[in-house]
């Protein structure tokens, strides 16, 4: 607990990394298969003497360049931003352990980056070829940069064995390739690729959807045609994939997409749920309707409909990233440091000497109140997921329970039996006595002081 | 297959109802986006339909409604996401239904041959209100409680019956478990007998007459306008519509499932913040405002009768805008339709920032 | 996926072609060689988007309508259940009790002897009643008989005995089993 903490109200703190990751996912998803759209459909023109293509392709890659190079790289730069605020344990562990690989993800951005702006500057002034040249720089340079990161976020789930039994040693970074390609590497590659390809299609249907097909020779129709088609892979290969990389997944993981969760929907509310229903519903929404719209009705695809699909898009990709983000709890790096930044090895020893003894950043001394305690405690184990009174409010949760229900709960989650419901998605609670007494008069005085609120305004 | 297409053929004339779909065309202009939203309602109708019988499987009105809604959110497998479909494609049914009405005023599709097309549109909205209204009451927890209680005071306010008119729909003095009972019986029989007739008259005039073309593409020559045809163009268009549709009541439902609240207590305190459900908070808050400039009963039975004279107003409007696409009566009734659209946002935002 | 989606194409090949028939009848391009693969291909597809909404949707109101079912079969999953205070019954008396869903009754015999039955009429399935003073059991519905000792059927319209289950008499309860 070396850090200080940060506070978001109302929407706490995992939608602030939710909503920039979501926004970014799109984007980044679509520099990646954009780069290889563009190059393949440069070629295709070139080979097929299709002239009245380019104009179309430019104005795509316009497009392109300020969504990837403008929105992408600032939301890019926003995940780091906010998981380093949020995280920053964790955030920690993966620089220590992924240094190199950051450094080469890093020259594969700029050599990205670089070749896109090149790509769109040099249309009809360098020869075909050459330009068609840095459209395949720029597409392999992207594909990389999916290649380093997907190493990289997939640990997070699944660390692998070998990295698991050096951790603490010092020695993890030199496991840095076992810790890079993780069981789960292999299908989330194939998996992101796919949402690339797919998302290459939707983004460009969005450039085309703006522009008259008249006007360009039928190349509107023709494009949105070859466009529509880059959704098939995805629609025809993700189911399989999918249960490819459910099996790669941990069985402690997997048993969580079965269990039901009191927090997110009321019931036998499972993430298997949300992911067959949401995912499965949306994938094949946006294909009917790319094929109705787009493929069948070229000439009259407008913008709203583009937007409809792209929004279905935002919608498949955000609940299946919600439920890859799910089925990681309760840890935020697998079987290794807890959602709350507690790292495994440290229970035993944050419960005998005490959580907050531990944290830096803590009000210490005599003069601290129980209340400061017990907020303290609040914000370094349970805000990481929880608020006060907004998303996973506890105020909500804990409405109507008196000291003994509070303590009760709060005992169930201290003590972390594997039979407990709570095990498989909550941390286990930390500190000593006096810490856990102090948070939960701090979670009762949450609804006290809103009844006197209440009262006073009366 | 062919053989059962010609089994059916020959029974059924398919063929026939094929070449006059095929016929029939939609136009295709700029403000042929809002030619889907009366599909889209009708596909909300047909999830309230589906889901509404789901319901009725578990649900028992009465005494134990409270408790049956409660099984039905927490213990049946589902329930939530039946029950959380429901509510959702209802609150989406009246904003497409709505959107559908205007849309349906400011291209004057309730012209000549269109009045009936108008009026049973009108009493299908009503209907789709009274919908609303009775379902919201059927768990039976405190919010649902009382904001029927609320809600009742827009019938209670009519001069000389609204009281008999409330009490009858009450069944007594006050909202009860008696009241349950009647407005499922309103809710789950006597509404869908009436509404489904009506929406099929509905369905048959806008096949008969088709889709109306808005004023600004009057002036355009004949042989300049596009369309497409209604079978299969528009029809897998509106499929697709009905797809996103229907996805996105999915996403909906199941991210914001409805909350239960806590058992009805008669004598307990209003829940902060009671406010009727929104496609009612316009009247509602009207009702309130009109009260502060004249108070007490007059003020009551003045606000009533506004709502009359309006609604009155708007289902007359065919006869008053009859004119070629360019008259000044046309010109009044589209002024007529932005102060009505005006004063229900306003009226509805007002409520949300008051309340 | 190739395989799931075959079958779909033949499930749902009435959908489909009748699909692809009005895409061909509006489709701009001349059929050349291509359009049959790729007829093909969106039969396919619409196929597989017909299954994946009927699983999206009927999954849920399938476990939906299904829950009293599956809540009733893991009640009768069970295979004891302890009466509490039932050795107290007394002679020539009756306790109907629920073993898991179903209707179940303990008879404690004159004779002092125990005996504990499915209450449930092989007939048609309704409740059965312990008649003491003719020591009989005797269902109300269609005027079957059966034994009060053995369960079996004695007269009347029920084709089987009634299932018996094993007592265990122990002080302050009693244990009933399922075989």
């Amino acid at each position: 607990m070396n850090y200080p903490i940060w506070e978001v109200k109302g929407i706490g703190l995992p939608w602030v990394i939710g909503i920039i990751a979501i926004f970014h996912i799109m984007i980044s998803h679509f520099a990646v298969g954009g780069g290889l759209y563009l190059a393949l459909a440069e070629a295709k023109a070139i080979k097929e003497g299709r002239a009245n293509w380019f104009p179309l392709l430019q104005a795509h890659s316009k497009f392109f360049l300020v969504l990837t190079g403008v929105f992408g790289a600032v939301s890019g730069v926003g995940i780091w931003f906010s998981i380093g605020l949020i995280q920053p344990e964790a955030t920690s562990t993966l620089i220590h352990n992924f240094v190199f690989g950051w450094a080469i993800e890093w020259v594969f951005f700029i050599v990205e980056l670089t070749s896109a702006a090149v790509y769109y500057y040099t249309w009809n002034r360098i020869p075909a070829a050459l330009h068609l040249k840095v459209g395949w720089l720029y597409a392999i340079s992207s594909i990389c940069t999916l290649v380093i990161i997907n190493g990289i976020l997939t640990f997070m789930l699944t660390p692998g064995t070998t990295w698991l039994g050096v951790v603490g040693s010092g020695h993890e970074s030199s496991y840095f390739w076992n810790a890079f390609f993780n069981p789960t590497y292999w299908p989330s590659l194939v998996l992101r690729t796919l949402v690339c390809i797919s998302l290459a299609g939707v983004w460009a249907l969005v450039t085309y959807s703006r522009l008259d097909d008249d006007s360009y020779g039928n190349a509107k129709t023709q494009l949105i045609r070859w466009s529509t088609k880059w959704l098939a892979p995805a629609f025809l290969l993700m189911p399989v994939t999918f249960l490819w990389y459910i099996m790669m997944v941990p069985d402690a993981n997997k048993h969580l997409l079965e269990l039901g969760m009191a927090s997110i929907g009321q019931g036998s509310f499972t993430q298997v749920t949300r992911i067959a229903l949401l995912s499965v519903m949306s994938t094949s929404t946006i294909a009917a309707v790319a094929y109705l719209f787009a493929y069948k009705f070229p000439k009259d695809f407008s913008p709203s409909h583009s937007i409809a699909i792209l929004l279905l898009a935002l919608a498949a990709t955000g609940s299946t990233e919600y439920a890859r983000e799910a089925i990681r709890k309760p840890f935020v790096i697998g079987s290794h440091m807890y959602s709350n930044s507690v790292r495994v090895r440290d229970v035993a020893k944050f419960n005998q000497d005490g959580y907050l003894t531990h944290s830096m950043w803590t009000p210490s001394g005599p003069s601290v109140s129980q209340h400061e305690l017990g907020k303290a405690m609040f914000r370094g184990q349970c805000m990481s997921c929880h608020t006060e009174n907004g998303y996973r409010s506890m105020k909500r949760f804990l409405e109507g329970r008196d000291a003994k229900a509070v303590g009760n709960i709060l005992s169930m989650l201290r003590q972390n039996k594997s039979d407990s419901p709570y095990h498989a998605y909550m941390p286990p609670l930390v500190g000593k006595d006096e810490e856990v007494a102090a948070l939960q008069a701090f979670l009762l005085s949450l609804n006290q002081t809103t009844s006197a609120n209440a009262v006073a305004k009366r | 297959m062919s053989k059962v297409y010609d089994y059916l053929d020959e029974r059924l004339s398919i063929s026939e109802l094929k070449k006059f779909a095929g016929k029939k065309t939609v136009p295709l202009h700029k403000y042929s986006f809002w030619y889907y939203w009366g599909g889209i309602s009708l596909l909300c109708f047909l999830i309230q339909l589906v889901t509404g019988i789901l319901l009725i499987i578990y649900y028992k009105p009465g005494p134990d409604a409270y408790n049956s809604v409660r099984s039905l959110t927490y213990d049946v497998d589902f329930g939530w996401l039946i029950r959380s479909a429901h509510s959702w494609s209802a609150t989406i049914f009246l904003v497409s239904v709505f959107v559908h009405m205007f849309s349906v005023y400011f291209m004057k599709a309730y012209r000549k041959p269109r009045e009936f097309g108008w009026w049973s549109g009108m009493a299908l909205l009503i209907l789709g209100l009274l919908f609303g209204f009775s379902g919201y009451l059927l768990p039976m927890d405190q919010l649902s409680f009382v904001a029927t209680k609320v809600g009742l005071a827009i019938p209670e306010n009519i001069p000389l019956v609204g009281h008999t008119i409330a009490n009858l729909m009450r069944g007594g003095l006050e909202v009860s478990e008696i009241t349950v009972q009647r407005f499922f019986a309103w809710h789950a029989v006597v509404l869908p007998l009436l509404y489904l007739p009506l929406l099929m008259f509905h369905l048959f005039l806008v096949q008969k007459h088709g889709n109306a073309i808005p004023p600004s593409e009057e002036d355009v020559p004949m042989e300049k306008r596009k369309s497409i045809p209604f079978f299969p163009n528009f029809i897998l268009k509106d499929l697709a519509m009905w797809l996103v549709t229907l996805n996105a009541i999915a996403l909906v439902a199941s991210l914001f499932p409805p909350d239960l609240g806590k058992v009805t207590d008669p004598l307990g305190p209003a829940p902060a913040g009671v406010h009727p459900e929104w496609y009612f908070m316009s009247s509602f808050e009207t009702l309130k405002l009109i009260g502060k400039v004249i108070p007490g009963m007059l003020g009551e039975a003045a606000g009533i009768t506004i709502f009359t004279l309006g609604l009155v107003l708007w289902c007359l409007v065919p006869f008053f805008d009859t004119s070629s696409p360019k008259g000044r009566n046309g010109r009044y009734a589209t002024y007529f339709g932005i102060f009505c659209l005006g004063v229900l946002l306003v009226t509805t935002l007002l409520g949300y920032v008051a309340g | 996926m190739a395989s799931v989606g075959d079958e779909s194409c033949q499930t749902y090949s009435g959908a489909s072609e009748r699909m692809s028939e009005e895409i061909m009848a509006v489709s701009p391009e001349d059929p050349g060689e291509n359009e049959i693969s790729r007829l093909n291909f969106i039969k396919v597809a619409v196929g597989g988007m017909c299954l994946a909404y009927a699983a999206a949707v009927g999954y849920p109101i399938y476990r939906y309508l299904n829950s009293p079912v599956q809540r009733e079969a893991a009640l009768s999953a069970v295979k004891d259940v302890t009466l509490a205070g039932a050795d107290k019954l007394e002679k020539g008396a009756v306790l109907l009790f629920k073993f898991g869903p179903y209707p179940s009754m303990l008879i404690h015999h004159k004779d002092d002897s125990w005996v504990a039955f499915d209450a449930v009429c092989t007939h048609l399935g309704c409740t059965v009643q312990y008649h003491p003073e003719q020591d009989k059991i005797v269902c109300a519905c269609h005027g079957g008989v059966y034994d009060s000792h053995t369960g079996a059927n004695v007269s009347g319209p029920p084709p089987k005995p009634l299932t018996r289950f094993q007592i265990k008499v122990a002080n302050g309860a009693v244990t009933v089993t399922r075989a």
